[in-house]
């Protein structure tokens, strides 16, 4: 549960970019995949797919029903990330700037569209296979390439607008 | 092909991602290397991704598991008094618990033991601090005796053994000196006035019973203590 959990709680945090709002939607996740868990074949893939579809799902009903992530600027919003801490090797000025480099693409990942977003994160954030993609965006492959790839690019654009080099 | 920006710019996901083999992957590189436009966009892209691989898992909130178990399988109960009470003991009720109070009680009935205190006549003021020191300090003194002595009559035992082996070596290896001399001069069946011979024998329990009569000359000795 807490491996799920985890994977969930990652993504509604990267596509929303505030806490309590994706405690709440990990909240909303788990509920739904309870109540509809006999709907689940291994047809869908793994069951950690499955779970991530699910998500995904939430995660764009959420977007749509509230539209708010559309006008809200993330660059204001200065809540810190707490992020995992094994990473006991690395200088404490290099933690401190990927910490900030992180939170400066956590908020400019929130200005990309939903469906450049939600690639970008599953992609290199969530670390998954472009079929694992495809099954969870339930789109084509050709789809899941050309939104990783703009959504990439766009998120670069960004981050030199916001004048922030990723080193 | 002709490699364009337009082109470049759409394929470079499949580049970074390794997508791209043989003459498309040189062609790619070949352009981005040399166009002003495409070099920073590959550059910026590249260190991009690297950083979003680099970004840790973000922390999940402790309170999350707990929030979400509510709101999946309801709110837990919350018990009070005696039921709280019973929920303990029940909790306590189990084999691995009864095994580990069972090795600290063991535990304790030892340790209290060796301190002085008597299970069949206790007394309070054993359990006094000052009493529990001198038990200690008696205990330990006898303990200390008793290994001592214990050790003293150990090599008395080996001391006896080692020489009655020594004594059994050397009756061996010496026969001759020990069987009686049988002249060529005397006649079978007749006698002289010496000592008459003593057989093999007889011989090795004299011996043998005169090391134990030196053995038990030195005993006392030995072990620090009459024997009678």
């Amino acid at each position: 549960m807490r491996r799920h959990t985890r994977r969930i709680y990652g993504i509604c945090y990267r596509f929303t970019g505030n806490r309590t709002e994706a405690e709440d939607l990990a909240q909303e996740v788990y509920l739904r995949v309870y109540r509809t868990l006999g709907s689940y074949r291994s047809a869908h893939g793994g069951f950690a797919t499955w779970v991530t579809s699910v998500t995904r799902n939430l995660l764009i009903d959420h977007y749509r029903r509230s539209k708010r992530d559309r006008v809200t600027d993330s660059l204001d919003d200065k809540m810190a990330v707490v992020e995992n801490k094994e990473s006991a090797g690395r200088r404490p000025d290099e933690q401190a700037l990927l910490g900030e480099l992180s939170l400066q693409v956590q908020n400019a990942l929130t200005k990309l569209s939903p469906e450049l977003r939600e690639a970008v994160i599953l992609r290199d954030l969530q670390q998954l296979e472009y079929a694992e993609i495809q099954t969870v965006l339930e789109v084509p492959e050709g789809t899941v390439k050309s939104r990783i790839n703009r959504g990439r690019i766009e998120l670069a654009r960004i981050l030199q607008q916001m004048g922030v080099r990723p080193a | 092909m002709t490699w364009t920006c337009d082109l470049i710019e759409a394929r470079l996901s499949d580049y970074l991602d390794g997508l791209l083999e043989g003459a498309e992957r040189s062609a790619f590189e070949a352009h981005a290397s040399s166009c002003p436009d495409c070099a920073p966009l590959l550059a910026s892209v590249r260190s991009l991704v690297r950083e979003m691989h680099a970004m840790e898992e973000v922390e999940v909130p402790p309170r999350l598991v707990y929030a979400i178990l509510d709101k999946t399988l309801g709110p837990r109960e919350t018990v009070t008094g005696w039921q709280a009470f019973l929920q303990v003991v029940r909790g306590m009720a189990t084999p691995k618990f009864a095994y580990g109070a069972a090795s600290v009680f063991a535990t304790l009935v030892i340790l209290v033991s060796s301190l002085g205190f008597s299970f069949r006549n206790p007394k309070l003021a054993d359990l006094r601090p000052t009493n529990i020191y001198h038990n200690a300090d008696r205990q330990a003194h006898l303990v200390y005796a008793r290994s001592v002595k214990y050790v003293s009559d150990l090599r008395v035992v080996y001391e006896i053994q080692s020489r009655l082996r020594q004594d059994e070596n050397n009756l061996q290896t010496t026969p001759e000196e020990v069987l009686p001399k049988s002249g060529p001069e005397k006649a079978p069946g007749q006698t002289d006035d010496r000592s008459p011979s003593q057989p093999r024998q007889q011989n090795r329990a004299n011996e043998v019973s005169r090391q134990l009569e030196l053995l038990a000359a030195e005993l006392p000795l030995m072990s620090g203590r009459d024997i009678r």
